[in-house]
């Protein structure tokens, strides 16, 4: 039987880990935080990478590597697929999620809402913090894009794109 | 009986290496396994020669030597599993439930969040496991 | 008529949304392993992971009480045995029990036999004074602190160090009970 914990713990963690290396560690230096959650993010990647692809078959090129990533693996971690891949047939995919789990869930996460807790008052506005927190957020994911395809034998950079909220896209550009 | 298991990094490093025999024959060993590296490549290499488990993990028999059977495995991720038996006539599935099996194992072990990609194995649950799985070789059913 | 706290977490673990157990103890490896690297003392990094806990328990306290039915409780001795039977089950999957009661009701043993903070984890050796699994205390102290109770908890005992089983011990140090003083300032 697989082992599972209640969605909070994991969703309470990475809010954490954000606000940890966001607000306490490089207040200052969002770009250092970044790199930080972003090195968390490949390790996790690396190591499910290989938990995940235990019974399978080896990939034969690229692409089939990224369907993987699309399908099985993100299957493993947010219970649906990857809703759309696009590729320029020159080493760049984007994946899209329409409804990006760990966003709609943020959106509901009071720190950000600005409900009960602690807030800072001299802070920007929600607005301009909450997209913030969002895009920090997001080096997590890419992160563990990145490292389960350099796990796989795939050297890249991993980016998002939240310009069409609630979905998030994942561009992928392989280094040749 | 199993007399040698090692697992290479995709640059041929080697992660782990174990023998498993009374005798002083480990360097032997160490060079049989490092041979095998070679016969991997080529399998890997060469799909025409492999046919139709083009991408399947296990490799099969890589090459009989001497007295010892050679087996090997290659996962995703490109890290190699190699063993060493001296039994003549193995049967494919005991084979092949031992790498899944030490696959499994491997697979925990680099886990472990202190475990740096690349390094060698240290772990101690690790060569424990190994360790019960070689010498179950051969006892368990292919399930 | 006072709500009648479930006995255990069971229930509400089948009901709430749950992820593969993998990704949460891989992560928070992976938190801890940046940790080390970023702040180099071990101690540096017990304390900012006990950090980590309190503002998690702070918040996840809401959720524990709404989903569980319990109404708060002011004794100590009712509240840690809900965190333990309910709480752990609810969040984590597991179950602990609560043992080692002093005399006066003010100090007790949480005993976790199966924990999946730790699943793939051994210690290097020199990390041998990191308390691995420090976020759960303070996660626990946190937690108590909403419900108006200062505690201190330490850890007695701790698998990854070689013992049998996890044992947090938690001290009540002052016990505010509610009294809504804002209702007269209003």
């Amino acid at each position: 039987m697989v082992r599972e914990v209640s969605e909070s713990c994991v969703d309470s963690l990475l809010t954490e880990m954000v606000a940890c290396y966001c607000n306490r560690f490089y207040a200052n230096k969002p770009e250092l935080a970044a790199r930080r959650i972003e090195a968390i993010g490949y390790q996790v990647g690396h190591q499910l990478s290989e938990r995940y692809t235990m019974e399978r078959p080896r990939f034969t090129d690229h692409l089939e590597a990224i369907k993987f990533i699309c399908k099985d693996f993100w299957s493993e971690l947010f219970k649906k697929q990857i809703d759309n891949l696009k590729t320029n047939h020159r080493g760049t995919f984007v994946l899209q999620d329409n409804k990006f789990r760990w966003l709609a869930r943020m959106s509901v996460d009071p720190s950000i809402d600005n409900a009960s807790s602690v807030e800072d008052n001299s802070a920007p506005t929600p607005e301009n913090k909450a997209a913030q927190a969002m895009s920090m957020h997001l080096y997590f994911p890419c992160g563990i894009i990145r490292g389960a395809l350099s796990n796989l034998g795939i050297p890249c950079a991993v980016s998002a794109d939240i310009s069409n909220l609630p979905a998030c896209s994942f561009v992928v550009r392989i280094k040749a | 009986m199993i007399v040698c298991v090692a697992v290479v990094g995709h640059q041929n490093n080697p992660l782990y290496i174990q023998s498993f025999t009374e005798a002083d024959d480990a360097l032997k060993l160490h060079h049989i396994v490092h041979c095998s590296l070679d016969v991997v490549d080529e399998r890997v290499n060469n799909p025409k020669k492999s046919g139709p488990m083009l991408n399947e993990t296990f490799l099969g028999l890589l090459y009989p030597i001497e007295n010892y059977k050679v087996y090997g495995y290659l996962t995703n991720t490109k890290v190699k599993f190699i063993l060493v038996t001296t039994d003549l006539d193995v049967k494919d599935a005991d084979v092949r439930n031992f790498f899944r099996r030490f696959h499994a194992a491997y697979v925990d072990a680099v886990s472990n969040p202190f475990h740096v990609p690349g390094k060698k194995i240290t772990s101690r649950t690790f060569a424990e496991r190994v360790s019960t799985i070689v010498k179950s070789f051969g006892f368990s059913s292919a399930g | 008529m006072a709500r009648v706290a479930p006995r255990t977490g069971d229930a509400i673990f089948a009901n709430v949304e749950r992820v593969n157990a993998e990704l949460f103890t891989l992560t928070y490896g992976a938190v801890v392993r940046q940790l080390l690297t970023d702040l180099e003392e071990v101690e540096e990094v017990n304390k900012q992971l006990d950090q980590m806990g309190y503002n998690i328990g702070i918040r996840l306290i809401d959720e524990f009480l709404a989903k569980s039915n319990v109404s708060r409780c002011n004794d100590f001795r009712e509240t840690t045995d809900v965190i333990a039977k309910v709480g752990f089950k609810m969040f984590l999957g597991v179950t602990a029990s609560v043992t080692n009661w002093d005399a006066d009701g003010t100090c007790c043993s949480i005993v976790l036999e199966d924990n999946p903070l730790v699943d793939f984890v051994e210690l290097p050796d020199n990390c041998q004074g990191l308390y691995y699994c420090n976020i759960l205390s303070g996660v626990i102290r946190g937690a108590l602190d909403m419900v108006s109770m200062k505690t201190e908890v330490t850890w007695l005992r701790d698998v990854l160090r070689g013992d049998d089983v996890f044992e947090l011990q938690v001290k009540l140090l002052k016990h505010v009970p509610e009294e809504y003083p804002y209702k007269d300032d209003e």
